[in-house]
């Protein structure tokens, strides 16, 4: 011992040392513990939201090699590149240096192809990701200010979008520029002024496209950035939601630490994200802008369609009616102003202060970090499909010319169709899917109350016919269970309260002894027999003051059966 | 008569050996009838090989000097006038109900076929559109009722009796594809499409796909304006700029994808039904399979 | 000479003081290197607040299960690292001992491959490697239950927070000395003014001038085709459509210019019932209407001769040409203006004068200009 000068825990190995040295002077090993040993729960839905994170670091990636080639200026050039059908057209250096990068660059295709369906993907993600948050009630108290970054981030996702397929300058780009320039015109006394804010100028000008290309690779990506930081330290900061279950509480997060299992699983998610965008990019071609030809403010092409996020709002321009409102002074508000304007400013408005309306509403100002099934908040829900179903009959407006076109419908009875649509089919949504949540709802408790329908039918001395059911737990002498409902799902077969031993393992043959199996289950307490001692938790959530009706689940009711 | 049509005065070196050879074996002499068979050769522009080319057409001339100059007179008149007879049988037995016993149309039924022109003959027929099977929005493209040598004998009874545009001659898709493309994204893109996909239009009208159209329907839609279409005659779209027209619009349907495939060619809707269904569908598959427990 | 000697290096006493503590004190290095590696992992864990629960032991050394394990994943590991290559051999290869990969739009062969390739194996590598992982995840690593206890905010916290902050404001005496704060007030709010001043380098004032209510078009202006040729009454048929532009420098790019000239059919000049005043815009059986959607501005001109509509391709609104292209359908208000044309001395078409109504999209005081 004394010939060696090495203190009790000392590293010895050349990796611990170069890290002792890194500790010594950054002081790094605290911070980094709690880091990784940091629990995140485990449920697949919780993974929406990386895919929108890891979306945006492809575009950041793909968007850097882009701006190596793309040239936004709007000044004219006569192509002379390799795609002989445009050889000798007038174009802007912007689509002629898009041209360039889509075919004369060595794997340009591919890179360009990847940043737009990155681009699909990132949208895409960000709502499938706001959806799981607003069904389950993750945006309660204290997430609220997280839930509302979270939809400047989608707002702001949308004008990264509409500022970067606007910059090749084709005739699709072009002929949506004219739009949003009608639709700044639109606004109420500022229009104008507004337009030659942006625009320099009367449209179409010299600059937009510069002016875009500055505000889609610099201040937006910043401000994205700069909020996706801000999004996941007080995700870090206030700790995931977990769902109900055994054992997990309003005080405590259950699931995996960072590392290795968590840190594998977004790491290996990230590059499935990053492959499902590259196979995309190379094996589904994506805005062809060479076959849309250079913008050209006298041509048009039917079916012309903003990228799938601007859908809706061209569908709400189809639906809504031309109204005008002519003002005193020979004023007027166009009637472009109101389904575009309007109603992405009072979507946007509604959504980013749903969790403080909802907390009016209810009076409900707990903090709260159980997660909500969607069925035990009906009202919530229904509100919820609701509003998808409205954003989805404009979505389908926004296309449908091509709808008409490709089954045969009328187009003046598709603008019917959708005009009566977004006013009648949202109402309907709300009430079929209220009636579908009581009903699981009701469903729950039936099994907590008179157990798992078996299948077993047995036949009484008396002659009648009843189906056996599996109690969940103990049951008063009417032969009804006393569990209550505590937000976790029920079980409802009997394979998921161990009625039966998990499926031997291998493809072709068994890899895996039966006998091991049998033990193992019983060793791990699976089956009816072994789960007696751990049925009370089997439902329970820990928190009492909330969900179910404690009173409700377990009451003996009167003797029937 | 045979005074409308110009004589089919095809020049050497753009007619292949498909045209002339097939003009040889049926001898119609209708100027259509050249232009078609001509035009099957699809990738007859091709001039890979010049050479072959060259001995073909060395050969074909030999061979027609060899053969036509016998019969070749007598049968230009006498095909000519039986075309008609043969033309207005077939007129009184599928047309005349709509279009009337002189080509005076019937009230709301079919319109006059006076001035319209053997192009409008072809086009309708050709595309199927006619004879209709019933009244709609508008008419669609069906397989042809009538042979194409039945077809050049309506052409030829309408043109000799009611007049109108005649179709062309020679390459259909001798122009410049660029200025080809420009024309089409002005004048023809705003119903059809940016790549000639059609679209839709008022009251459950549409602009139907060119995907199956033809050099010489197109040339006879400009020319003719079939139904809702505005017509582009000669002095408007110079018989130049409707080849070069036809050139674009064939070159981009026979050109390939660079970026994959082509998901229709329909732009952002057909993009986003991928985004969500297969984008969005195989994350949610890959989550889901990661969130299960092995 | 030890550090101590400089002056000035002494930051204070050697001695920790009496707040100092914590694990350190509590395990010394000796009790830490006796321990071995899971129960550290347990303690630092512990200290963070996580306890694990449960831990699934990953399949035992040297059974089926790990070794069918490890073999799914070297088998993504292995097709990642050859798609990669492929990637690698596509990409470089190309033009090299491949054919050309730049593609011209007559060759269907390899150069249309080329992306498709480069997205296939680019994304069957990056696919591989997340799945090899995943399946290493799942199948090779133990699978721990951990829980960690969530601290609600503390009362202490905020008591002390609230004290240090309200103490140092006191100190500054802001709340007393009102006249530093109502000039530090002022103060920010002119540098606030200041900054953003500079975005006035935007604003435009955009009724120099009238841009939107007037357009190239002008008394005497012909009407030319897109090349620049002039057109004369016999150039098109009835029931046909052209996109004309002004005769001017850069007419047939302006954005607002573009008109449709069209010659109707004789049915259609029997229905024709133009717009109070306008009856004598036309020409014959010609009429001129700007090009430019009134709802939104995209060009319509999706013309339907027999029905006399002209649809716009973007939000469907109708114009009826025979009725002054009134709107009879769809979300537009405004009928599509009527540009004034005769004939010159020559016999082509020229303008009577502009439009006599902006042209495009509706704007707040337009009516009015």
């Amino acid at each position: 011992m004394a010939t060696t000068a090495v203190a009790p825990g000392q590293p010895t190995t050349k990796i611990g040392k170069a890290a002792t040295e890194i500790d010594e002077r950054l002081i790094v090993a605290g911070p980094l513990r709690r880091s990784l040993n940091k629990v995140f729960p485990d449920h697949w839905s919780f993974l929406l939201g990386e895919i929108a994170l890891y979306s945006f670091v492809i575009l950041l990636l793909s968007g850097t090699y882009l701006t190596f080639f793309f040239d936004a200026s709007m000044s004219e050039t006569v192509y002379q590149g390799a795609y002989a059908p445009l050889r000798g057209v007038e174009m802007s250096q912007a689509y002629e240096s898009t041209l360039a990068l889509s075919f004369d660059v060595r794997g340009g295709l591919l890179i360009r192809q990847i940043h737009h369906w990155a681009a699909l993907l990132f949208v895409a993600s960000i709502v499938v990701h706001l959806v799981r948050i607003f069904f389950t009630g993750a945006f309660r108290k204290p997430r609220e200010t997280n839930w509302m970054i979270g939809v400047v981030l989608l707002v702001l996702a949308l004008l990264m979008g509409v500022t970067g397929y606007s910059m090749p300058d084709d005739l699709l780009s072009g002929t949506g520029l004219r739009i949003i320039s009608a639709i700044l015109l639109s606004i109420p006394v500022i229009g104008t002024w507004a337009h030659w804010a942006v625009f320099d100028g009367d449209y179409v000008g010299d600059a937009i496209i510069g002016r875009f290309y500055i505000v889609h690779v610099l201040i937006l990506p910043a401000i994205i950035l700069a909020l996706i930081v801000v999004h996941l330290l007080l995700l870090i900061k206030q700790k995931h939601t977990q769902f109900p279950g055994p054992g997990r509480t309003e005080h405590n997060v259950v699931g995996n630490r960072l590392f290795p299992a968590f840190a594998g699983k977004a790491t290996a998610l990230f590059f499935i994200v990053f492959g499902l965008c590259a196979a995309l990019g190379g094996l589904v071609q994506i805005n062809p802008i060479w076959l849309w030809g250079p913008y050209n403010p006298a041509q048009v092409s039917a079916g012309s369609q903003p990228d799938w996020y601007i859908g809706f709002l061209d569908g709400s321009t189809r639906l809504f009616p031309a109204w005008d409102i002519n003002l005193p002074g020979d004023y007027t508000i166009p009637a472009l102003f109101w389904p575009t304007v309007v109603v992405a400013g009072a979507m946007f408005t509604v959504l980013a202060l749903y969790p403080q309306l909802e907390r009016k509403l209810t009076g409900d100002t707990a903090s709260h970090h159980l997660l909500q099934r969607p069925r035990d908040v009906p009202v919530r829900t229904s509100v919820g499909v609701m509003a998808l179903t409205f954003y989805g009959v404009l979505w389908m407006s926004g296309g449908n010319d091509l709808i008409a076109d490709k089954f045969d419908i009328s187009l003046n009875a598709m603008t019917w169709v959708g005009r009566i649509g977004m006013i009648v089919v949202p109402p309907i949504a709300y009430m079929a899917t209220y009636r579908i949540c009581l009903g699981l709802q009701r469903h729950d408790r039936e099994v907590l109350e008179h157990g798992i329908e078996t299948g077993v039918i047995r036949r009484l001395p008396s002659g009648e016919f009843i189906e056996v059911h599996q109690p969940l737990g103990p049951v008063d002498e009417h032969g009804h269970g006393q569990l209550s409902y505590g937000g976790a799902p029920v079980p409802k077969k009997m394979n998921q309260v161990g009625g039966a031993r998990r499926a031997i393992k291998g493809f072709f043959k068994p890899i895996e002894q039966v006998s091991d199996v049998e033990l193992g289950s019983r060793r791990e307490q699976r089956g009816l027999a072994a789960a007696e001692a751990e049925r009370d938790q089997l439902t329970r959530s820990g928190r009492p003051s909330e969900g179910g009706r404690p009173s409700d689940g377990g009451r003996p009711q009167d003797p029937r059966d | 008569m045979s005074t409308t049509n110009p004589t089919p005065d095809v020049p050497a070196e753009s007619g292949a050996t498909g045209g002339l050879l097939s003009r040889l074996r049926r001898s119609t002499g209708a100027p259509a009838d050249a232009a078609r068979a001509r035009r099957r050769s699809k990738h007859r522009r091709r001039m890979t090989n010049v050479a072959g080319l060259m001995a073909a057409l060395v050969l074909t001339g030999v061979g027609y000097s060899a053969v036509a100059p016998a019969n070749a007179a007598d049968d230009a008149i006498a095909s000519q006038s039986s075309a008609e007879e043969a033309g207005q049988a077939l007129y009184e037995r599928s047309c005349i109900s709509c279009h009337g016993s002189n080509l005076q149309g019937v009230a709301d039924r079919g319109p006059s076929l006076i001035g319209v022109g053997e192009a409008a003959v072809y086009f309708q027929v050709h595309t199927g559109r006619m004879p209709l099977v019933r009244q709609e929005a508008d008419a669609v493209r069906k397989p042809a009722v009538f042979s194409d040598a039945e077809i050049d004998q309506l052409m030829a009874y309408v043109q000799a009796n009611g007049g109108g545009p005649t179709l062309p001659s020679g390459d259909l898709r001798d122009g410049d594809v660029a200025a080809g493309g420009e024309l089409f994204r002005l004048n023809c893109a705003s119903c059809h499409n940016f790549v000639g996909q059609g679209g839709a239009l008022s009251s459950g009208k549409a602009a139907p796909s060119l995907e199956d159209a033809n050099d010489l329907e197109i040339y006879a839609a400009m020319l003719s304006g079939p139904e809702n279409m505005p017509v582009f005659g000669d002095n408007q779209l110079s018989p130049d700029e409707k080849r070069s027209i036809i050139d674009y619009v064939q070159t981009l349907k026979e050109q390939a994808d660079p970026g994959g495939l082509g998901i229709g060619r329909s732009g952002p809707v057909a993009e986003g039904l991928v985004i969500w269904l297969v984008g969005i569908g195989a994350l949610l598959f890959g989550i889901f399979w990661m969130g299960t427990k092995a | 000479m030890s550090t101590g000697d400089h002056p000035g290096s002494h930051g204070g006493e050697e001695a920790q003081g009496p707040l100092y503590g914590g694990p350190d004190d509590d395990y010394t290095p000796a009790q830490l290197a006796g321990m071995d590696k899971e129960s550290l992992n347990r303690l630092g864990a512990r200290y963070d607040g996580v306890e694990v629960l449960h831990v699934d032991p990953p399949p035992a050394p040297g059974s089926g299960l790990e070794k069918q394990a490890e073999r799914q994943v070297s088998m993504a590991f292995g097709a990642a690292g050859l798609f990669a290559l492929l990637f690698a051999v596509v990409y470089v290869g190309s033009g090299w001992f491949l054919p050309d990969w730049q593609w011209a739009s007559t060759d269907n062969g390899w150069s249309a491959l080329y992306t498709p390739l480069l997205g296939l194996t680019m994304g069957g590598a990056l696919a591989f490697i997340g799945v090899g992982l995943v399946l290493f995840v799942k199948k090779l690593l133990p699978h721990e239950t951990a829980v960690q206890d969530k601290h609600d905010g503390s009362q202490f916290d905020r008591s002390t927070t609230a004290a240090t902050l309200m103490g140092g404001l006191d100190k500054t005496g802001f709340p007393r000395r009102k006249m530093i704060g109502r000039s530090l007030g002022f103060a920010g709010g002119a540098l606030g003014l200041m900054l953003v001043a500079p975005l006035g380098g935007f604003i435009k004032n955009p009724n120099t001038g009238n841009p939107l209510g007037t357009t190239p078009w002008a008394e005497g202006v012909r009407l030319v085709r897109d090349d620049g040729t002039p057109i004369r009454p016999g150039d098109q048929e009835p029931g046909s459509l052209e996109t004309v532009f002004p005769a001017v420098a850069g007419g047939n790019v302006a954005a607002d210019a573009a008109t449709m000239l069209i010659r109707l059919r004789p049915e259609q000049i029997r229905a024709l019932e133009p717009r109070k005043g306008q009856a004598d815009f036309g020409y014959g059986d010609y009429v001129a209407y700007s090009k430019i959607c009134t709802h939104a501005g995209c060009p319509v001109s999706l013309y339907e001769q027999e029905t006399s509509r002209i649809l716009c391709p973007c939000h469907q609104s109708q114009f009826d040409v025979t009725q002054g292209a009134k709107p009879v359908f769809g979300p537009a208000s405004r009928s599509l203006p009527e540009l004034p044309i005769t004939l010159d001395d020559e016999g082509y078409f020229v303008a009577r004068s502009d439009y006599i109504e902006a042209v495009g999209p509706t704007y707040w005081n337009r009516e009015r200009i």
